[in-house]
């Protein structure tokens, strides 16, 4: 009866999980499918809670067949300690998730999934410690061998996932550089680490000794390591959402280790989504997936002949703001160096402004705008963009020549008309028309090309203007120049 | 360093190369600014004005003897006597026409820098005087026309009957052209263009004019390198004149604006045409300092022919509206000092390697040097040579690989899974079996999720993968302690994901809200 129950629950957490990722499919039910999820972590964790410490004789005959052998009898001191770690959990994602500021959202993303691998890799371990003591004491454990690839295979994903989060947070928050490592022969080294894990690994399910387990953990914490440190900071949107893909594949692995279908369920699921969201960006560059985990994009730029220099316009902040006033039609379009500035929330006012004084403004967004898909969205809907004028780069690409002026700021690679042109790193890449509106205004801090090392000709064509300077500072010059609100209103009165 | 400002003497001229606006930008560079007694009188601007901004008043001497003298026209032989050895004049020079004025301000030592020798590169808009002034010839140009005009501009429908919109015809659509576009189209007359740069077409059209396109073979309706229309082959001309004739009959005013700098503007419009043109048209000559588009225009003039046709020629154009014409020119003035004052100390550097600056420099330390170097802009389309070569690098589109290479593909890794599944241990079977329908069913939940909650997405599986505290808490019951230590560090760190998974997510989904 137990038995059933556990796993019933599990099954419906499972669909409550799917429910939940469903529910992002639209903004009108994105915050039930969040509820979803929670209610289905709740049913989960309450089931497995009384699995372990509910009286022995709800436990059926059944019991041992169905359910992981390991489930131990419950008592007082793992009480005690389920709580305190659970509350300590609690205590810490809670003001983690409080203190968060939406700019910081891939950071905090980077260290969840060091701490899905971190818990994959030590399942994986108490799993061996387990089978290891039945094993010594003569228990006879069906398909051991089976069972410990299972175990390494978790151990192996979870320790990669560990340490790939910890250097993509690392080159996020900036403790580390973003530039790519590049070592000599570095793809050699990485096959041979591979290699070298597969060796363990067998070893290990021939001997059931803990030195190829070991081993094979420091390995797979190196590979982590070297994968992500050889991938440039422009390319996390990748790197962030393979992560997420391995996360979700640690998780299964422990699922399979231990016997769970909610954890392979839940597991499959997170791969899938991180796998996804990896062929969307990696789409949205026009590079394959291989080339991006490879690493050492941007390092290695050659400096491309003389580029398209010319002439540029620079423009100031007060001639921007009365051309702005006279636009029928504004499309800003971001890139993480409005993330950078922190300039979302001048944008939202600015936005907000021309709105009032009937000027149409919307946004367009790159899918690899920002260091994590979607970053751009939330960073605007935290400035109290309504997400109803923020677009997708599909949606708007063929309405730039429909548009009075065009703002870019912070974004580079994303707008570059190079892309359309075979011959250069980013040929192929679909790139946001701003070029086909009448007037382009760039907002950079200095001519430095983009993440691409590809120089941009859009900043010497004779409709675009730069504007020089701190993107915060100059779209907060833009609002103060801009003719007040109410001095507009008083004249329509 | 001081600037002057002289009152222009040229008769007629009414502009100042100063305003009250311009002088404390200006001084904002460093300079001091002398302005001589009633220089800005004709433009509406008095003395009293230029001293509340900050410029001292002074004689002609005082203005003439300044370090920088900004001036309009071109200086008569008194005003370049008192000027010093050494200073720099900015002015309407016209160094091409002009070889003696040239020679003189080289005996005098004095630097000259020419407005109409600015490039017509983006980047020295902002000082384009020609083009700040063509702008404002071109309004004038239909304001005289519609004063000399019998009739209204636009068309209406009274109770004494009918009255048709004037048309008028422009030709030549720089500057000066679009201008009288814009404001013979805002009068509501019915407005034509042509010009032989086609390219303009689209210009003309956003003013609210017809583009006139002359039927020619289409090779040398080419575009020029200097951003200025060049003189053109005859068989075009021969076209031209014949549209020439067809407008000339139909329409009431005829703007002609094809001056090429330094040479006498071409005769466009000849006698025949102006004999061809209803009593009563007007046509306007915009190039009349270089001899007019048109054959019986007098610069400087207002004729009327025999046949009852208007034919203005009036050289002043932009000075009839003084004191807009005096604040751009003087604005065009204060970015040439902004570039040629780098450091703001009053100082001006003529830096040949500026191409601006060395461009409009005619004569510098005594040296003549002019003409400069020619300079290449990129106004125009690349040639169509390049586009041909980069149309060849483009690869062959691949060809789809036929169905079967998929399917076969698909055909052994089924094999495959089913071989190995047969090996596997029963339990593991069962297991796999949700994995690879959980893996499914994401597959199609998440290509449904929208782009813009793509970071909700990330956050929230992070939660869910703390599903993981699940098989924590199940290990935590064992009695080994070296298990139940490490459950209880896996508990901590999956229930971090887990709450601060589903927190976080939950705070952005609540940010997203509609407009």
């Amino acid at each position: 009866m137990l038995a059933n129950f556990v796993q019933a629950t599990y099954i419906v957490a499972g669909i409550l999980f799917i429910l939940a990722l469903a529910g992002l499919s639209r903004f009108e039910t994105s915050k039930r499918g969040n509820a979803f999820g929670i209610l289905g972590m709740l049913l989960a964790v309450a089931a497995t809670i009384v699995a372990v410490w509910g009286p022995e004789a709800w436990r059926g005959d059944d019991w041992g067949a169905q359910m992981p052998s390991f489930i131990g009898g419950g008592g007082v001191l793992p009480l005690v300690l389920l709580i305190v770690a659970m509350l300590a959990g609690a205590l810490i994602g809670l003001i983690k998730a409080a203190r968060v500021e939406m700019t910081g959202m891939p950071q905090l993303i980077a260290q969840l999934h060091s701490f899905v691998g971190l818990a994959a890799v030590l399942i994986g371990f108490n799993v061996f410690i387990e089978v290891r003591h039945e094993l010594v004491a003569g228990f006879l454990v069906p398909d051991a061998g089976f069972h410990l690839a299972e175990i390494w295979i978790g151990v192996f994903i979870g320790a990669v996932t560990f340490t790939g989060s910890i250097v993509a947070w690392g080159k996020l928050a900036e403790k580390i550089s973003s530039r790519p490592l590049t070592l000599p022969g570095r793809n050699l080294i990485n096959l041979a680490t591979v290699i070298a894990i597969i060796a363990c690994g067998v070893w290990f399910q021939n001997s059931y000794s803990w030195i190829p387990l070991i081993l094979l953990t420091l390995l797979s914490l190196f590979l982590g390591f070297h994968l992500v440190a050889a991938i440039g900071g422009a390319d996390m949107p990748v790197v962030i959402s393979m992560l997420n893909s391995y996360s979700g594949f640690a998780a299964a692995f422990s699922g399979f280790a231990l016997g769970m279908n909610v954890l392979i369920i839940t597991g499959a699921l997170v791969g899938a989504s991180g796998a996804i969201l990896s062929y969307i960006m990696c789409r949205a560059m026009n590079r394959s997936f291989i080339s991006v985990i490879l690493g050492g994009f941007g390092a290695t730029t050659a400096v491309q002949g003389d580029g398209p220099a010319g002439e540029i316009q620079e423009i100031k902040a007060d001639e921007l703001a009365a051309l702005l006033a006279d636009a029928k039609s504004v499309m800003i379009t971001p890139g993480y160096g409005m993330a950078v500035a922190q300039a979302q929330y001048p944008v939202a006012e600015l936005t907000k402004r021309l709105t009032d004084a009937g000027v149409e403004v919307r946004f367009a967004i790159h899918p690899v705008a920002g260091r994590l898909p979607g970053h751009m969205n939330v960073l605007l809907a935290e400035a109290h963009v309504p997400y109803d004028i923020v677009f997708e780069m599909d949606e708007v690409n063929d309405e730039f020549d429909q548009t009075d002026v065009v703002l870019v700021i912070g974004a580079n690679d994303t707008v570059n008309p190079t892309a359309m042109e075979p011959g250069t790193p980013i040929s192929g890449m679909p790139v946001l028309h701003v070029w086909e509106a009448k007037k382009v205004v760039v907002f950079k801090r200095s001519m430095k090309p983009g993440y691409a090392g590809v120089e941009n000709p859009l900043f010497f064509n004779e409709n675009t203007y730069m504007l020089f300077g701190d993107a915060k500072a100059s779209v907060d010059n833009i609002n103060n120049a801009l003719p007040a609100a109410d001095g507009r209103a008083a004249i329509g009165a | 360093m001081q600037i002057g400002i002289p009152r222009e003497s040229l008769p007629g001229e009414n502009r100042v190369a100063a305003t009250p606006t311009t002088v404390p930008q200006l001084m904002k560079l460093g300079y001091s600014v002398v302005v001589e007694t009633r220089a800005g009188q004709r433009a509406s601007f008095p003395d009293s004005a230029f001293e509340a901004a900050g410029a001292t008043i002074g004689t002609t001497a005082d203005v003439w003897g300044s370090d920088i003298v900004l001036a309009i026209n071109e200086p008569s032989v008194d005003e370049l006597d008192q000027m010093r050895r050494g200073s720099v004049l900015i002015t309407f020079l016209r160094p091409r026409q002009n070889q003696a004025l040239i020679d003189a301000l080289q005996a005098h030592g004095v630097t000259g820098m020419s407005m109409d020798m600015v490039p017509r590169i983006s980047r020295a808009q902002s000082m384009d005087a020609l083009s700040s002034m063509a702008n404002i010839s071109g309004y004038r140009a239909v304001v005289e026309a519609s004063y000399e005009f019998g009739r209204t501009f636009g068309g209406q429908v009274t109770a004494a009957g009918k009255v048709p919109p004037a048309k008028v015809f422009v030709i030549g659509t720089g500057v000066a052209g679009l201008a009288a576009i814009g404001a013979a189209n805002s009068r509501g007359a019915e407005v034509y263009a042509t010009d032989v740069r086609p390219e303009t077409a689209e210009q003309v059209e956003s003013m609210g004019a017809t583009f006139v396109k002359v039927r020619t073979a289409a090779a040398d309706q080419g575009v020029s390198s200097d951003g200025y229309a060049k003189e053109t082959s005859d068989d075009y001309n021969i076209r031209a004149a014949e549209l020439y004739m067809e407008q000339a009959k139909k329409v009431d005013i005829i703007v002609t604006t094809a001056a090429i700098p330094g040479r006498p503007s071409p005769k466009l419009i000849t006698a025949e045409m102006v004999a061809a043109m209803k009593p009563g048209s007007i046509i306007v000559d915009l190039a009349a300092l270089g001899g007019g588009n048109c054959e019986l225009t007098r610069p400087g003039e207002k004729i009327v022919t025999d046949n009852g046709v208007t034919i203005i020629g009036y050289t002043d154009l932009a000075s009839r509206l003084p004191g807009l014409a005096s604040q751009l020119y003087g604005t065009n003035l204060v970015n040439l000092l902004k570039l040629a004052t780098p450091l703001s100390d009053g100082q001006i550097v003529i830096d040949f390697d500026d191409e601006v600056l060395r461009n409009m420099t005619v004569t510098r330390d005594g040296e003549i040097t002019f003409p400069p170097p020619p300079i290449q802009v990129s106004a125009a389309p690349k040639p169509a040579a390049a586009e041909a070569e980069v149309v060849a690098v483009v690869e062959e589109p691949k060809a789809p690989k036929p169905w079967w290479v998929s399917f076969s593909l698909v055909a052994v890794l089924a094999v495959a899974a089913i071989a190995l599944l047969t090996i596997a241990p029963a339990s593991f079977v069962r297991l796999f079996g949700i994995f690879a329908l959980a893996l499914v069913v994401g597959y199609y939940v998440v290509w449904n999720v929208t782009a813009a909650l793509h970071t909700p997405l990330m956050s929230v599986t992070n939660a869910v993968s703390g599903i993981i505290l699940v098989g924590a808490i199940s290990q935590l019951g064992n009695e080994n302690p070296a298990i139940m230590v490490i459950a209880t560090l896996a508990v901590l760190i999956a229930s971090i994901n887990v709450f601060g998974g589903f927190r976080v997510t939950q705070r952005m989904l609540t940010m997203f809200r509609k407009g």
